[in-house]
């Protein structure tokens, strides 16, 4: 469980995550939506480890990840993707994906053949195939399409069997029948791999649609906090935020 | 390593007077040469390793003149002048082709150019040390202060450069030119989209940073003595100085250079054969406590 | 475990490659070197040229030299101006080892290869935080830096003037280094081994962890690297392959030379890579015969060998804009591709 309490970050004098306090319970699905700038970039951030919080706690299963480095958290369990897809442009989907494992293995260094293991291999087997990128396992990433990319992203982080899995606006760049495929795929994912799944969406019909739980983000403070339903009759982010379209109303 | 010189200097007014007055000239000669490799880098985004060359080329075409019309101001006119254009040319049919190349595509083509230009110099004036001489201006009684001896060229030098400072930093500040140089710095990307000639605002920048490289030569070519392959120390010792005082920051390079001239001409007393080292571990020293440089900004 | 584990436990996937493949890649890479050495090892017997042994000699000291900067620059981003400090470091110190004290050669090889691994972690400690130009710079500072020292302490290094007085070669299992065609065949092998070793950190997981850093390291951070041990790992490797190119240039010459520790070094290593290709990992060793060959005919045709090095560096900077590897590789690439296509 992810239990976030107290998270605090200024930039100057930018109150920009104020005192936000969520819990992510196990196997959950939510989408953090929210105004631009509302902090939900910044919130990612601070959860894994690229910004230092000012203060507050990150528990990831009791442990406090607050001030730890990138690193350290991910080998914790929090895995990452990226708003603007962040892949090695040289290595092929397949050597990505081996030499992600590799990196994850601390057995695994100097002294071995190339990707040593056959667990190895199957662990990026595994992460291409969920996510469609096995028949272009040898295309090399520079030329990947953007979503392609995207996906590709989402596989690096995936592959390292994390607990919990933030997404950092999985359609951005999208048109809109990619971004549905896209947004089914990260369902199926959470669907099938019983993983804890946070997400930052800003198309509030995707969002509607596919996540349990919503959390609203604004001014880098916690605005709202619930199901669908919920968020969508609540005065506050309907003022703040969704207008009258989304507001009250079924599903 | 010879610390009682050091120590018997410290405590001497006349020897401290001396030193002092010789690392403020090795020091002004330093900024000029670092304040025109800052600018270039803090524009241009480039490492300008040719930037000895051009000193090299200021005193070469200083000295020349020199001896053909005798007239000093002529001299460094020409030194200063001569070197603009060159850098202009450099700039404009070469240096503009590894704009967006990795560092290591302009530090080889530069490296390219100074083989080049340390021949050609070679061809021209010959291998052999040459010397310019002092003006008969100048050849006159030094200064005595507080027993220390103080030629007279050495004020002028200082002089000089403190004034090419002071019009520099005005006219970044003040002049219209000035504000786009700055502008073109920190956005380059926007001073295009505002209608500026990149191009010839790059051209520009980089002959005055090589403009100022060349005065630096003129003025210390009374003083030096000439050989193809001079730029090289002072090359490195420039790099030293702005990468102390921060890649980008005049001040900066005024405040290492002086530092450096100053660590020179104290350190040769008292560390004769290592005098070069006391440079780079002052740099090191210096790069760990803050790697961008005492007045650097942090590179995005 | 999570039911991802498990699911995979039960899971049974036929791989593309398996096991066998890559140990074939290893067996592949020992076969080439070995009809590499085959061959290198045959020359004397094919030619009386001691010129020619000479030149393969000189060319085994800077390949590795190149090779090993390449694993900073080509492999991991690094780019390192100052890494001629560790062929330097190299030749000295054996020099030093085997002219003060009775040490046999490979004694004295293990313990060039002690110091320069504890100088190179104390410097690379202190450099790879830092970030391109700067890492770049302080390289160089370090480099200059021991330079410095060792012109400025003649009573040790011999100042100016270098090593002196000749590198004893006591025989050591039988091998006979001042005999010229043993020490021929000591120094290919070398590089021979060096390379290999090179070659399996390039191709191991560690290896591409040094490319993932190079592509994008803070990417690198988020899968759960240690970006900065990982550059340390290798910045100290690379600089004890450096310094074994620096011993087989100090039993060439007999002696070590301020030269060897001067930016120039660290100059000629990168024009090397530059001219041979980073994308390759023979790309080094191709510059490295082209440079040796570039400086050698040069200097005999004319005294101004500067412009014509000049001219020929901006072939390659402005004209290929690609070292000779990287061109022959991607001119191979689209000629496949057009055939393909066809």
């Amino acid at each position: 469980m992810l239990e976030i309490r107290g998270l605090s970050k200024s930039f100057g004098g930018v109150r920009a995550t104020d005192n936000v306090t969520l819990d992510f319970a196990d196997g959950s699905l939510t989408a953090v939506i929210g105004p631009n700038g509302a902090g939900k970039s910044t919130f990612f951030n601070l959860i894994t480890g690229a910004f230092r919080p000012d203060s507050g706690k990150i528990l990831l299963d009791g442990y406090d990840l607050a001030g730890s480095a990138p690193a350290e958290i991910v080998r914790h369990g929090i895995g990452r993707a990226f708003q603007v897809a962040s892949v090695f442009p040289s290595l092929t989907v397949e050597e990505t994906m081996l030499a992600a494992v590799g990196a994850d293995q601390r057995r695994a260094g100097v002294l071995h053949r190339r990707f040593p293991l056959p667990e190895m291999r199957d662990r990026a087997e595994h992460a291409m195939e969920l996510l469609g990128l096995a028949g272009k396992r040898n295309r090399v990433a520079s030329t990947l399409s953007h979503g392609d990319q995207k996906l590709l992203d989402i596989a690096l982080a995936l592959v390292l069997d994390p607990k919990v899995l933030l997404l950092d606006e999985p359609t951005a760049g999208m048109g809109p029948e990619e971004r549905w495929r896209m947004i089914d795929k990260v369902r199926e994912l959470w669907d099938t791999q019983k993983i804890t799944v946070v997400f930052i969406e800003h198309d509030m019909d995707i969002v509607f649609k596919i996540a349990p739980e919503i959390v609203v983000l604004c001014y880098g403070r916690i605005l709202a906090s619930g199901t669908p339903a919920a968020i969508r009759s609540n005065a506050a982010v309907i003022e703040a935020y969704l207008g009258t379209e989304h507001a009250g109303g079924s599903a | 390593m010879d610390l009682d010189a050091l120590a018997g200097c410290l405590a001497s007014s006349a020897c401290l007077v001396t030193q002092t007055t010789s690392g403020l000239i090795i020091g002004m000669l330093l900024f000029l040469v670092a304040v025109g490799l800052t600018l270039i880098f803090g524009v241009l985004k480039v490492v300008n390793f040719t930037h000895g060359a051009f000193y090299m080329f200021g005193a070469y075409f200083a000295m020349t003149s020199y001896q053909a019309t005798g007239s000093f101001v002529l001299a460094i006119v020409c030194g200063a002048a001569g070197t603009a254009i060159l850098g202009l040319i450099f700039e404009r049919v070469f240096m503009s082709r590894v704009y967006g190349a990795n560092v290591l595509m302009q530090l080889l083509v530069c490296y390219a150019f100074v083989l080049i230009f340390d021949d050609v110099v070679r061809l021209v004036w010959g291998p052999e040390f040459k010397s310019m001489g002092m003006p008969a201006a100048f050849q006159v009684m030094p200064l005595f202060i507080a027993g220390g001896v103080v030629p007279p060229y050495y004020l002028l030098l200082i002089g000089v450069a403190l004034a090419a400072a002071i019009v520099l930093g005005v006219g970044l500040a003040r002049t219209r030119l000035g504000k786009v140089i700055r502008a073109a710095a920190d956005n380059p990307g926007m001073v295009s989209a505002l209608g500026i000639n990149t191009g010839a605002l790059y051209g520009a920048v980089f002959a005055l940073g090589c403009m100022l490289a060349g005065l630096a030569g003129a003025l210390a070519a009374p003083v030096r003595s000439l050989t193809p392959g001079m730029g090289f120390s002072v090359l490195i010792e420039s790099f030293i100085v702005t990468v102390i005082g921060g890649m980008g920051s005049i001040s900066g390079a005024l405040i290492g250079a002086l530092l450096l001239g100053l660590i020179r001409s104290f350190g040769s007393q008292g560390f004769p054969l290592f005098t070069d080292g006391l440079m780079y571990l002052f740099m090191v020293i210096v790069l760990v406590a803050r790697p961008t440089g005492l007045f650097g900004k942090e590179v995005a | 475990m999570t039911e991802l584990q498990a699911e995979r436990a039960t899971k049974t996937l036929t791989t593309p490659r398996d096991d066998a493949a890559s140990k074939g890649w290893r067996y592949l890479d020992v076969l080439i070197a070995l009809a590499a050495f085959a061959v290198l090892a045959s020359l004397p017997f094919l030619s009386s040229s001691k010129a020619l042994l000479d030149f393969v000699i000189r060319c085994s000291a800077y390949g590795l030299f190149a090779t090993s900067l390449n694993l900073l620059v080509g492999y991991t981003g690094l780019t390192s101006f100052g890494h001629g400090m560790f062929f330097g470091l190299g030749a000295y110190s054996f020099g030093l080892i085997m002219q003060r004290t009775g040490a046999s050669i490979p004694l004295a090889f293990v313990a060039t290869l002690a110091i320069t691994a504890i100088v190179a972690t104390v410097i690379g400690a202190i450099c790879v935080r830092l970030k391109e130009i700067y890492f770049a710079f302080v390289t160089l500072a370090f480099q200059m830096l021991i330079y410095s020292t060792i012109l400025s302490w003649p009573s040790f290094t011999g100042g100016d003037q270098g090593l002196r007085g000749g590198i004893p070669r006591p025989v050591f299992i039988g091998i006979d280094l001042s005999n010229h065609v043993q020490l021929y065949l000591f120094s290919c092998a070398l590089l021979v081994l060096g390379l290999l070793a090179m070659r399996q950190i390039v191709q191991s997981p560690f290896g591409y962890t040094l490319r993932m850093i190079r592509d994008n390291a803070k990417r690198a951070a988020f899968i759960g690297i240690h970006v900065w041990r990982a550059k340390l790992a290798i910045f100290v490797m690379a600089a004890l392959f450096a310094a074994i190119g620096g011993m087989v240039m100090a039993l060439f010459v007999s002696g070590a030379y301020p030269e060897f520790a001067y930016w120039t070094i660290s100059g000629e290593g990168i024009f090397i890579n530059m001219l041979g290709g980073v994308t390759t990992f023979l790309g080094p060793m191709v510059g490295t015969v082209l440079l040796l060959i570039l400086n050698d005919t040069v200097t005999r045709f004319t005294d101004y060998h500067g412009i014509v090095l000049g001219i020929v560096i901006l072939f390659f900077a402005l004209g290929l804009r690609k070292g000779l590897m990287d061109f022959v590789v991607d001119w191979a690439k689209q000629r496949r591709e057009k055939g393909g296509s066809a």
